[in-house]
């Protein structure tokens, strides 16, 4: 018994040998010279030149290690001399349901134990069917497997070849000639993608803070890539898809950007994307999160500022926190002096201690160099807002003069023109607004009050009295910049008179 | 290739060659030297509303310093015992003499699903113990198939399947694949002229973290003043303790969006077989079980502690709900935020939470007022009316510190013992606003409007408030929606835009108001 297994394992050795050289380990990867590009929203282009042994006439070529989730559709393969007949992608996995199913019909090696003595029983035997159970032909019995709940191992000579530990590319080409040549494979991934992710220690005394832009690329596409030159694209391809906006609490103000740049940066370009090439091949692991600098700037202007919305008729009934914004430009001077790819800014700032702290986080889209920037990063502990409508009536019912001018065109030539005035009565409202602004820090602070919903249908809103003077930003929206005291309270008291 | 904005200077020293080719040296750092864990509360969670200590919305900036020797050439540092909810974007590496090249997170972590799935095509040992003799054998083998519910072996007889025979059968691997570590590691790698030694730097926010104020508030025996006792109530579901932390929490309104660090991957092998119907017994009772429901990654749900520390209660006075604490937290500024320092450093132990005294404020001057918004022509049976805790934050009242968000319990003497008035919650208040905290519906005063008369031209209404307590109370009602044709027959004050009618109703008595609404 001894000696048979010592055999077995003996004649085992150059077989299994052979099995090993067939699939490579994970750490080996069939891949050749990888370049990856990978946009920003989740998709990438991988060219992968691998040398190849190419036999003249039509051969069945394999291409393990390309990405579990490739989009066959989008695979070219280039070579010289190559021909391509037909691309297959073969995701019918070995697992041992498929194993058993593709045996049906074939001969496999039944190993019964006895479970008394331990003794081992060999029988050849050809699967009938394995649909919910497997039944087998032994000789001249039929039996279903393991019918009578004794081990019985089931040996299958072969694995059918379409059955592959995991999805596999192979495309039969026509060679004129043989030989080793390099040949290129492209295609088109998802489950690779990047942002920015930018670190901004912002010193509020100084009004400087430093950035430092850092490329999140992350690969979950379900393969390594293997010692590959990556290009990022910031940018997103395609036609109608969103561009990415981040997800933004509410309390965030409208239009982070408050103007958008027209500088070009001096990175590399290709039509409307940015390029960000990484400054050497890396290995990009599945399912790792690689991380790499691209931005570092020192000292740039930033400054803190806070604002305000409050929407048509909204009192609350206590004092609302005003949103603490940051602004900064990304202009060449007095700036980053970059384009900014999509992501996000996380604010850091200095504690009594001098050890930095978090302050908060805004998304940010692609920005163009040259823009100003404004981000909100949360909320004021001490600036406070407190609005409420002390007042709204209607005040009275006016004749409305409205007058239409006409002209008519008749069929025999000749033109009728006039005017013609109608009176409408309308409804006149008056809202008194009355905003409490309070600073409980020790410095004086400037609220940029936004009041919207002025012209909700009707345009003709009017401001009657105003305590501090207003810039009416759009026909919908006006603004008060409010300067509080250190530890001071300032109270704005407003009149509109509306139409609705 | 444009390369110039690249901070690393050492990349032009070197040529393109690619990573694998040079030698590369591990050195991994198994925990920090130092740590501070500063925590914020989770933004979406309402002030009334305790953390969920099953799964902490919140998340920490965890600061740490780490004494790495770095050798020459090109080298990978694996930092290990990082929290488990590290964000790895949030990661900032500072300290490296020569700049770092890059940083990984990897998500796979040793188990085995990944052991097998990671084994593809190597070569392992298949055992098998008889039951009859129980002789062991172990057979060589290479595996043929992914971990997905799957595993087909190939032996020197042929192709097997693992577990599908009914004989106790396993799978013994000779060694654990690169890049499968036994928890989520941040690993740098980077580039050194010169073998160096260097005090390095990682700060990162993590997530699983929360932190709220607990106050206790003992009204006193006058009813005029209370006392008012915080606690900073930290909690942590990381699977990751920071022993001898400094500790912070930071309070406010701060932007934030969950970042889910990317999955592990991870977990139990769900082997599946052919299809295995018998005559006799469908299902199979050989079938593996299903695997396991997945849980909250990090949690366990019966190592929960609570740890108070540096406190010890008056033994003498246990009249007193609020402990005379040793250790109080001090706030600073941090930006428009305000930050709440340990003095001292403290462990922020995983799955676990922790109190540290806030502040402490005896004797403020408050007061308890029942207050009504009412609609003045909404005639109704009586109803009790909320009480309110009012304040103002500000020194004449013995408050004037920043008041983080959090619950809040009101007790009272009496009977010799303290008695709960009432639960509530506090906004975040700052210096010189007026805290005003509303409890439950109180039962011995009551508020009741009456039509009592109605003409063509208008309705009279009476508002009754009653009392059965045996001091006088101050009640107030604003009345909502009251235009030009709300004539009371009192001249009214005004708050927030609306009338307002202030009373105080005499012990065990009765006020009210009598008010027309014209058509």
């Amino acid at each position: 018994m001894r000696a048979l297994l010592l055999l077995s394992t003996f004649l085992s050795v150059p077989a299994l040998a052979q099995i090993s050289a067939e699939i490579p380990p994970p750490s080996q990867s069939a891949q050749g010279e990888v370049a990856v590009t990978i946009y920003n929203n989740n998709l990438a282009l991988v060219q992968d030149r691998r040398q190849l042994d190419i036999p003249a006439g039509r051969s069945r070529q394999e291409f393990p290690d390309v990405s579990a989730q490739i989009r066959s559709e989008t695979v070219t393969l280039t070579g010289a001399g190559v021909g391509i007949v037909e691309q297959n992608f073969d995701f019918d996995l070995l697992s041992p349901q498929a194993l058993m199913q593709k045996a049906v019909g074939e001969t496999v090696t039944l190993v019964r134990t006895n479970p008394a003595t331990g003794a081992e029983v060999r029988e050849r035997a050809r699967v009938l069917a394995a649909n919910g159970g497997v039944v087998l032909q032994i000789g001249e019995r039929i039996e279903v497997l393991r019918d009578d709940g004794l081990p019985v191992r089931v040996i299958f000579d072969r694995v059918p070849e379409n059955l592959r530990a995991r999805p596999t590319l192979s495309v039969t080409v026509q060679s004129e000639r043989p030989g080793r040549r390099p040949v290129t494979l492209t295609y088109l991934t998802p489950g690779l993608g990047w942002q920015a992710d930018y670190v901004a220690l912002f010193d509020e005394t100084a009004g400087r803070m430093d950035v430092q832009g850092w490329i999140t690329l992350t690969n979950n596409s379900g393969t390594p890539y293997v010692n590959a030159d990556t290009v990022l694209v910031a940018g997103v391809v395609g036609g109608p898809n969103q561009p990415y906006r981040g997800g933004g609490s509410g309390s965030s103000p409208p239009g982070q950007v408050r103007q958008v740049g027209t500088q070009t940066s001096n990175r590399e370009r290709l039509g409307d994307f940015y390029l960000y090439p990484l400054p050497e091949r890396t290995t990009i692991a599945n399912r790792q999160t690689k991380q790499v600098s691209f931005l570092n700037v020192q000292n740039t202007p930033a400054a803190r500022a806070y604002e305000f919305h409050n929407a048509w008729l909204t009192a609350h009934g206590e004092a609302v926190s005003a949103t603490t914004v940051l602004r900064f430009s990304s202009a060449r001077a007095q700036g980053l002096g970059d384009a900014l790819p999509a992501g996000t800014v996380r604010v850091y700032q200095r504690d009594a201690r001098g050890n930095p702290q978090f302050v908060g986080e805004s998304a940010i889209g692609h920005t163009p160099m040259g823009s100003e920037l404004s981000l909100a990063t949360g909320l004021a502990f001490d600036v406070k807002v407190h609005p409420v409508v002390e007042r709204r009536q209607r005040i009275t019912e006016e004749q409305w003069r409205t007058t239409s001018r006409f002209r008519i065109r008749q069929p025999d030539g000749t033109q009728i023109s006039g005017e013609q005035e109608s009176l409408r009565e309308v409804d006149l409202y008056q809202t008194d607004m009355r905003y409490t602004l309070t600073n409980a820090r020790p410095v004086p602070v400037t609220v940029d009050l936004y009041q919207s919903g002025l012209d909700n249908y009707w345009h003709d809103t009017r401001i009657v009295s105003e305590s501090l003077p207003s810039i009416r930003e759009t026909a919908d929206r006006v603004l008060w910049r409010v300067t509080i005291p250190a530890n001071g309270t300032v109270t704005l008291n407003v009149s509109f008179q509306t139409r609705h | 290739m444009k390369r110039r904005r690249f901070i690393l200077a050492a990349w032009a020293l070197l040529s393109s060659v690619g990573a694998g080719a040079l030698a590369q040296g591990v050195v991994a750092s198994d925990r920090p030297d130092r740590v501070a864990v500063t925590v914020y509360r989770d933004p979406s969670r309402e002030p009334g509303d305790a953390p969920n200590l099953e799964f902490l919305g919140g998340y920490a900036l965890v600061s740490e310093t780490r004494q790495i020797t770095i050798p020459a050439g090109e080298s990978t540092i694996r930092f290990e015992g990082v929290a488990g909810g590290l964000v790895p974007q949030s990661a900032i590496v500072t300290g490296f003499p020569e700049g770092i090249i890059e940083r990984n997170r990897d998500a796979y972590l040793l188990s085995p699903g990944t052991l097998l799935d990671r084994s593809l095509g190597r070569r392992v040992h298949i055992r098998r113990t008889s039951y009859a003799t129980g002789a062991v054998r172990e057979q060589e083998a290479v595996i043929r198939s992914g971990a997905n519910g799957a595993v087909v072996l190939q032996t020197a007889d042929g192709y097997e399947a693992l577990r599908c025979t009914g004989l106790p059968d396993g799978l013994v691997y000779d060694e654990v694949p690169d890049g499968l570590s036994a928890r989520p590691t941040l690993s740098v790698r980077t580039r050194s002229s010169q073998p160096v030694t260097a005090t390095v730097t990682l700060s990162y926010i993590a997530t699983g973290f929360d932190w709220q104020a607990n106050y206790i508030v003992m009204l006193d025996p006058d009813g005029r003043h209370v006392d008012l006792f915080a606690w900073m109530t930290l909690a942590s579901n990381d699977e990751t303790s920071f022993p001898e932390a400094d500790t912070q929490a930071v309070a406010g309104n701060i932007n934030y969006n969950r970042t889910a660090p990317q999955p592990r991957e991870g977990g139990p092998i769900s082997l599946r077989c052919w299809p295995a119907g018998r005559t006799s017994d469908i299902p199979y009772s050989d079938l593996p079980p299903p695997p396991p429901a997945r849980m909250i990654e990090g949690y366990s749900g019966d190592d929960q502690s609570i740890v108070v520390t540096g406190t010890r209660l008056r033994s003498s006075n246990l009249e007193s709900a609020s402990p005379v604490t040793v250790l109080n937290a001090q706030q600073e500024d941090l930006g428009d935020l305000k930050l709440y320092r340990i003095p001292e450093p403290v462990t922020v132990a995983a799955n676990s939470q922790k109190q540290v005294a806030l502040m402490t404020r005896p004797n403020v001057r408050a007061e308890l007022v029942y207050r009504s918004v009412l609609d003045p022509a909404d005639d109704r049976e009586a109803e009790g009316v909320p009480m309110f805790l009012i304040s103002r934050n500000r020194t004449e009242e013995g408050l004037g510190l920043p008041l983080p968000a959090g619950r809040l319990v009101l007790f009272g003497g009496g009977a010799g013992r303290p008695i709960v008035m009432g639960e509530s919650f506090l906004s975040d208040r700052a210096i010189g606003e007026d805290v005003e905290v509303e409890f439950g519906v109180a039962v011995g005063v009551t508020r009741r409007i009456e039509l009592i008369r109605q003409t063509d031209d208008w309705s009279e209404y009476r508002l009754t408030v009653t009392s059965d307590r045996p001091a006088p109370v101050r009640f107030e009602a604003q009345f909502s929606d009251a235009g030009d044709k709300f004539r009371p027959r009192r001249r009214l004050g005004r708050r927030d835009g609306m009338p307002l009618w202030v009373v105080r109703v005499p012990a065990n008595g009765r006020a009210s108001l009598r008010y027309r609404i014209m058509n």
